[in-house]
């Protein structure tokens, strides 16, 4: 189910939040909208969902206008970013949910679920707790289980209704640094299975684009680029992006990846004279810092390989040459 | 270490004068001429009357300031809209306002002689002041802020999270209030509950101005106590007034009950 | 909103209206007579007195209950509330049994305004109490500690560290009590009594005057009270504010 955002822009008092964003996302896919906090990417993401609505444009999901439709009608699973667990319910109750009310709509709340109907959303509560590795913590209560079970527990609820589009909102930024590796490559395993339209909202490039198909960077509120992992890295479309999805030196007064700068023991064309102040070893990488002839300050990239090759010493004069031209246009 | 021992001695001292010893006095006393005794001073029919128009009083007031606490406390904290932070500011009156003035105002409103609208009360056959429903509207002011005030707090602690969430999965306003919202303030509400009952129980001054004070008719237990201590009945007094002391040691254990529970969500 | 007009704003509007019907010079002469401004008196003076020993002793129980170990403390701590969920009438009895004519220890207060100072000490106790344990509780004892390091002694602390952070809630606690105690009825009534210029309170008087049909002197007073309770409310919770603006 695709999602088209039309001209979309969004005000909190003087605030602006989205200005005048347009976005396709395409049926099936994994995207992930990256950026600064306060860049608009979490109220894009409500936007979709129905919880803030949008001073002007449209957002139409699956072909069908749901600019004015609210939430409770999107069919859309939103994973908050601390989960938003209901406190009182058992894990199953929470997971089960979006299909018991489904079953019992607002006039029948207080009637008493049909006993066929009650298998049947235990059965498919079952096979959710099993999709996300919970198997076993059924009836426990949201506050005895760690952070990680809680996040799979959220994901789990929001797919049950199976939801048309899944929106998380930074679904691993309150977790452990092992725990958010671990559940990057099961949230993309679990999209490789399930296949549901899926965008989320993360300020870590790394993790962008370690799980992202489609990366969407927005800052100030308009979006900066479109593209996948590899594009963005290698062709930013400009200085914001280039800095924000890797590491960036400069050269010349040019910003440039530091692992794209070759390290020269004799003068050439083109090269600059550098002094070398500091090696860093840290394992694989080996970090060189740097003062140019101009008394700038820089630092290169290399690997350890390279590095013990050229035998680089602290006081040692180099010259310092772009490799490969991946610059900004 | 010696300062420590001085000031829980000071503590406990100025507790004990004050509360510990008088409370327990006040068990003495009622038991002083025998259980029987007491027994039966609190089983006339004037004390039955009295307690049961007590038990009249909290069974009206208390579910009608639970609901009204609740619905304000929701508007205050999850609505925007002009004069909320007046009603956030109306709502504590009731604090600030002595009973008796309470109760003087119920009169100049509802008063039969008095009052803008006891006229037209009266035409309709209707008497508030000096009856029940007034005696009931004096109960219902003292004890309207104290839903609220509970309810408050924990309703901004839960924040509206979990409510959005109950939303995208497709619950509506009704569905996501008694489903989510209310299991998650329950405590807060049913501590705000035990307080109003409490109130509701112990009034003593606005009932007074507006009751009338016609034993057997309109005395509640609390007027009921007065009453028999005025007469020189001291026993009837102390009994009655252990009832109601007792009543307010369940109050206070239920307090106890749910303030952890509170504290642990 | 219409819920808490036909319970508690329009009753209080018809007061303020009433109080007036006689004209502001009316309401002047209805509050100023001499017996009014007795009561009106002896309710301000009593009410600051126990504000003040309250707002003492109210700190000194709630430390002790947060900072001391002792067997019982959990029983003591819920007793506080008993001001709370006592009926006042019952209160007021209860004062009666120990201080009373009966007096098992000889002391006998009642109809006095020791008994006024007494009974509105006993219903406000909690207040300050109250207000002060949620704070001590969260205060960071790291800051003590820091301030012990640098060579302060405990009163010192005490004097520097922790009552200014505790101030705020004292005065919000204080604030409430004070609110409560000036209008204060049910428990004065069988300890204190109803005797005027000696230890009729302003509640007192303004329930005689209604017992007598005395409506206008009666709202009178109730609007004086009314406005003192507010006005006392606003600067408490101003002073409160101050106190806290350093967290700001």
């Amino acid at each position: 189910m695709s999602i088209v955002i039309d001209s979309v822009s969004k005000h909190f008092g003087d605030f602006t939040a989205l200005d005048d964003v347009s976005l396709d996302v395409r049926d099936g896919s994994l995207t992930a909208l990256l950026g600064p906090s306060g860049g608009g990417k979490s109220t894009l993401l409500r936007v979709i969902a129905g919880l803030e609505t949008p001073d002007s444009g449209s957002v139409s999901i699956a072909g069908e206008d749901a600019t004015e439709k609210p939430p409770q009608r999107r069919n859309v699973g939103f994973v908050f970013q601390h989960y938003a667990a209901f406190k009182h319910m058992t894990v199953a109750k929470n997971v089960a949910f979006g299909l018991t009310i489904r079953k019992r709509p607002g006039w029948r709340m207080l009637a008493r679920t049909a006993r066929s109907e009650v298998e049947e959303i235990e059965a498919r509560v079952d096979e959710l707790l099993k999709l996300v590795h919970l198997d076993g913590f059924a009836h426990r209560y949201p506050s005895q289980l760690s952070g990680g079970q809680r996040q799979r527990m959220a994901l789990a609820r929001a797919l049950a209704v199976q939801p048309r589009v899944l929106l998380l909102d930074e679904p691993f930024g309150a977790l452990d640094a092992t725990v958010r590796k671990e559940l990057r490559a099961w949230l993309r395993r679990l999209h490789d299975e399930v296949h549901v339209t899926t965008v989320f909202v993360t300020h870590d490039q790394e993790e962008a684009m370690e799980v992202a198909e489609q990366i969407v960077v927005l800052n100030n509120g308009k979006i900066e680029q479109v593209g996948s992992p590899q594009e963005l890295y290698e062709q930013p479309a400009n200085e914001f992006v280039m800095g924000f999805v890797g590491p960036i030196s400069e050269l010349s007064g040019r910003s440039i990846r530091p692992h794209d700068v070759d390290i020269l023991l004799e003068p050439h064309d083109g090269a600059q004279e550098a002094m070398i102040d500091r090696v860093l070893h840290l394992g694989f990488e080996v970090r060189v810092e740097l003062t140019l002839g101009d008394g700038e300050k820089t630092w290169v990239q290399t690997t350890k390989g390279q590095a013990d090759e050229l035998e680089l010493t602290e006081g040692e004069i180099v010259w310092l040459r772009p490799n490969g031209a991946r610059v900004p246009a | 270490m010696r300062s420590k021992y001085l000031l829980r001695f000071l503590a406990l001292g100025y507790l004990a004068l004050l509360l510990g010893i008088p409370v327990a006095l006040v068990f003495w006393n009622a038991f002083q001429d025998g259980i029987g005794a007491a027994w039966a001073a609190v089983t006339t029919p004037e004390a039955q009357h009295a307690f049961y128009l007590t038990f009249v009083m909290v069974i009206v007031a208390v579910p009608l300031n639970t609901i009204f606490g609740v619905l304000a406390a929701l508007a205050i904290v999850r609505q925007r809209f002009r004069g909320r932070a007046l009603l956030n500011a109306l709502v504590d009156l009731p604090f600030a306002v002595s009973p008796v003035v309470v109760g003087l105002a119920l009169l100049l409103v509802y008063g039969r002689r008095d009052g803008w609208l006891g006229q037209w009360f009266a035409d309709q056959g209707v008497q508030i002041i000096f009856s029940t429903p007034g005696m009931i509207l004096a109960t219902m002011f003292v004890s309207l802020p104290f839903v609220v005030r509970e309810t408050i707090p924990v309703l901004r602690e839960i924040g509206t999270e979990q409510e959005q969430a109950a939303a995208t999965l497709g619950a509506g306003p009704f569905q996501t209030f008694f489903r989510v919202t209310l299991p998650a303030i329950r405590w807060g509400v049913a501590y705000g509950v035990v307080l109003t009952t409490a109130r509701a129980l112990g009034e003593f001054g606005a009932v007074s101005v507006v009751s009338g004070k016609l034993s057997g008719q309109t005395e509640t237990a609390t007027l009921y106590v007065e009453n028999r201590f005025q007469r020189f009945d001291e026993t009837g007094a102390y009994a009655a007034a252990v009832v109601l002391a007792l009543l307010a040691l369940v109050t206070l254990l239920a307090m106890n009950v749910i303030k952890p529970k509170e504290a642990q969500a | 909103m219409a819920y808490l007009s036909i319970v508690a704003l329009i009753p209080l509007a018809a007061v303020l209206f009433r109080s007036f019907e006689n004209g502001a010079d009316g309401f002047w002469n209805a509050v100023s007579s001499p017996e009014a401004v007795a009561a009106l008196k002896l309710t301000l003076i009593a009410s600051l007195i126990v504000v003040i020993v309250n707002g003492v002793f109210g700190t000194l129980i709630a430390w002790v209950l947060v900072r001391d170990e002792f067997p019982g403390r959990s029983v003591v701590n819920s007793l506080i509330d008993l001001p709370f969920a006592l009926p006042t009438i019952v209160a007021g009895l209860t004062l009666l049994a120990l201080y009373g004519p009966d007096s098992p220890v000889g002391i006998n207060v009642a109809y006095t305004r020791v008994a006024v100072v007494m009974a509105l000490l006993f219903v406000t106790l909690p207040f300050v109490v109250r207000a002060v344990q949620p704070v001590l509780l969260e205060l960071d004892r790291e800051m003590e500690q820091a301030a012990e390091s640098l060579g302060a002694g405990r009163a010192t602390v005490f004097r520097r560290i922790v009552l200014p952070n505790l101030t705020p809630a004292i005065i919000a606690g204080g604030g409430l009590a004070f609110a409560r105690a000036i209008g204060e009825f049910g428990s004065l009534v069988l300890i204190a009594g109803n005797l005027p210029f000696k230890t009729q309170a302003a509640s007192f008087f303004i329930f005689s005057q209604v017992e007598s049909d005395n409506i206008v002197a009666a709202a009178a007073v109730s609007v004086v009270l009314l406005a003192a309770a507010l006005v006392l409310l606003l600067i408490f919770g101003w002073l409160s504010k101050r106190a806290l603006r350093h967290e700001e």
